[in-house]
């Protein structure tokens, strides 16, 4: 994809000298903000005339590729590990905030037990979890995903990881663990509230919050990609994020806001 | 290195292998021998697989296989499961995602064969299937084995529409394909390294020893 885009983006200069003035920031986004971010950009755009364009990919993969020269400005990812790794790596950092070496967290994840409308077993809650009917569950991969993550410590704080091992499917990200579960192959899934809310899974499904104190916070950071050529342009979004208008669209979202 | 995944790999692409060589020999011989016009449409049909992105083939298949289509809900009660998720659901998956490199070779082999041998055959009277079985195949022996070889290295090769319709269960579903993805994603490079070195070795000593197996002696052509 990326290739194509700088195609289209060189044969843009071409057409267009001016439009060189005018690179839009590039932001790398955890999948699980795939719903949410883009209209925020959008307001983002309205109030500060800066256009800012977002590629969604696990974070994990994002860390990669920044770590092997991608252009993005501004990485925010959906846990801290992730931003944390560039920053030690010298690549990214959090300047402007209180401590330069720690990503700035911008919301908070929520896990949702989910599960069709039309499924036979009982609604989602944690008596689905201990239901012996309950053949497959969807989570995200534990390794890096950090829905899957917080799937795994809230199961392991049930007590029930350890029966349900043996029928857990492990999907790449948030998204692919909510299609197991949409197309009826995964009786119920641990996703994120920000699927969870999307319209299509809101309408053919329902879901459960985990009690927060089942798993450690799903933290989301963000960092500056250091090679960045536009850091005030990365600054004005950070603060936007982090703004309360912006933060009170985060929590109807799915994402918990920081203040 | 996780053997297991090694096992389950080739297992997978063997089947598969089979499998796609008894589907796309009878299917090659219709598509060069038959006269129906729609053999056309039917040739497009078996070479859309290549079109889709893997992981988008991976998600229709998750969807057609499950419970929420009629051909889904067959499966399921003719197996007692969804065949996602499983083993033979691989299979499946694998069987339609390489079916282009089984059919696409054998096709080019029997067309390759020469009309007067099969106008003489047929002046014999031999049947449409002893016609294929004994004079078609062996003469396009070579377009077979390059069918069996490109199947059996794409399924080992085969990502997206394991990573869909698998769920990366060990034993069952976690192909050496997403154990090295793993590997990458978890930034475990030095491992990755290990499994691709390994993967790349083995699959070049096979097609090695089955090219010189093949190679007449006095070179290729003669």
């Amino acid at each position: 994809m990326m290739p194509n885009r700088i195609a289209v983006a060189l044969l843009g200069l071409m057409c267009f000298p001016t439009a060189m003035a005018q690179a839009p920031l590039r932001i790398a986004a955890a999948a699980d903000l795939g719903p949410v971010l883009p209209p925020i950009l959008e307001q983002f755009r309205q109030s500060t005339g800066i256009r800012a364009e977002a590629t969604f990919e696990a974070s994990a993969a994002l860390t990669a590729q920044i770590q092997n020269g991608a252009p993005f400005d501004v990485f925010l990812s959906a846990d801290l590990s992730y931003p944390k790794r560039l920053i030690d790596a010298g690549l990214a950092d959090a300047a402007g905030s209180a401590d330069s070496s720690t990503p700035i967290t911008y919301a908070k994840g929520t896990l949702v037990l989910w599960a069709h409308k039309d499924s036979k077993l009982p609604p989602p809650s944690l008596d689905l979890l201990r239901s012996p009917d309950l053949k497959r569950l969807a989570i995200a991969n534990p390794d890096r995903a950090p829905y899957g993550r917080a799937a795994v410590a809230a199961l392991t704080s049930l007590k029930l990881y350890d029966t349900l091992k043996p029928r857990l499917v492990t999907a790449e990200n948030i998204s692919q663990t909510a299609q197991f579960v949409d197309s009826g192959n995964a009786d119920a899934g641990l996703i994120s509230l920000t699927s969870a809310l999307t319209p299509r899974l809101a309408a053919s499904g329902n879901y459960f919050v985990i009690p927060r104190g089942l798993y450690p916070p799903i933290e989301q950071g963000a960092v500056i990609v250091s090679r960045t050529t536009q850091r005030a342009a990365a600054h004005k979004l950070l603060d936007f994020l982090l703004s309360t208008p912006v933060q009170a669209q985060f929590a109807k979202s799915g994402l918990t806001p920081v203040h | 290195m996780d053997w297991q995944a090694l096992t389950l790999t080739l297992k997978l692409a063997s089947i598969t292998t089979l499998i796609l060589l008894a589907v796309a020999v009878p299917l090659a011989a219709l598509l060069v021998l038959g006269r129906w016009r729609w053999l056309s449409a039917l040739e497009a049909l078996a070479a859309l697989p290549l079109v889709l992105p893997p992981t988008v083939l991976g998600f229709f298949l998750l969807v057609l296989l499950g419970p929420r289509t009629a051909f889904g809900r067959g499966i399921i009660a003719l197996l007692g499961h969804p065949l996602a998720f499983s083993f033979s659901g691989l299979v499946v998956g694998s069987v339609i995602y390489s079916l282009p490199f089984a059919v696409q070779p054998i096709v080019a082999g029997f067309a390759a064969v020469e009309t007067s041998l099969v106008d003489a055959a047929r002046l014999l009277g031999a049947s449409s299937s002893r016609l294929v079985l004994s004079l078609m195949v062996p003469l396009a022996r070579r377009s077979i084995l390059a069918a069996a070889v490109l199947c059996f290295l794409h399924t080992v090769g085969e990502f997206g529409v394991v990573l869909m319709l698998g769920g990366d269960i060990p034993g069952a579903t976690r192909t050496l394909s997403i154990v090295l993805y793993n590997q990458v994603e978890n930034f475990d490079y030095a491992a990755a390294n290990r499994t691709a070195a390994i993967l790349l070795a083995l699959s070049v000593t096979a097609l090695a020893a089955i090219y010189i197996g093949n190679r007449p002696h006095g070179g290729r052509r003669a």
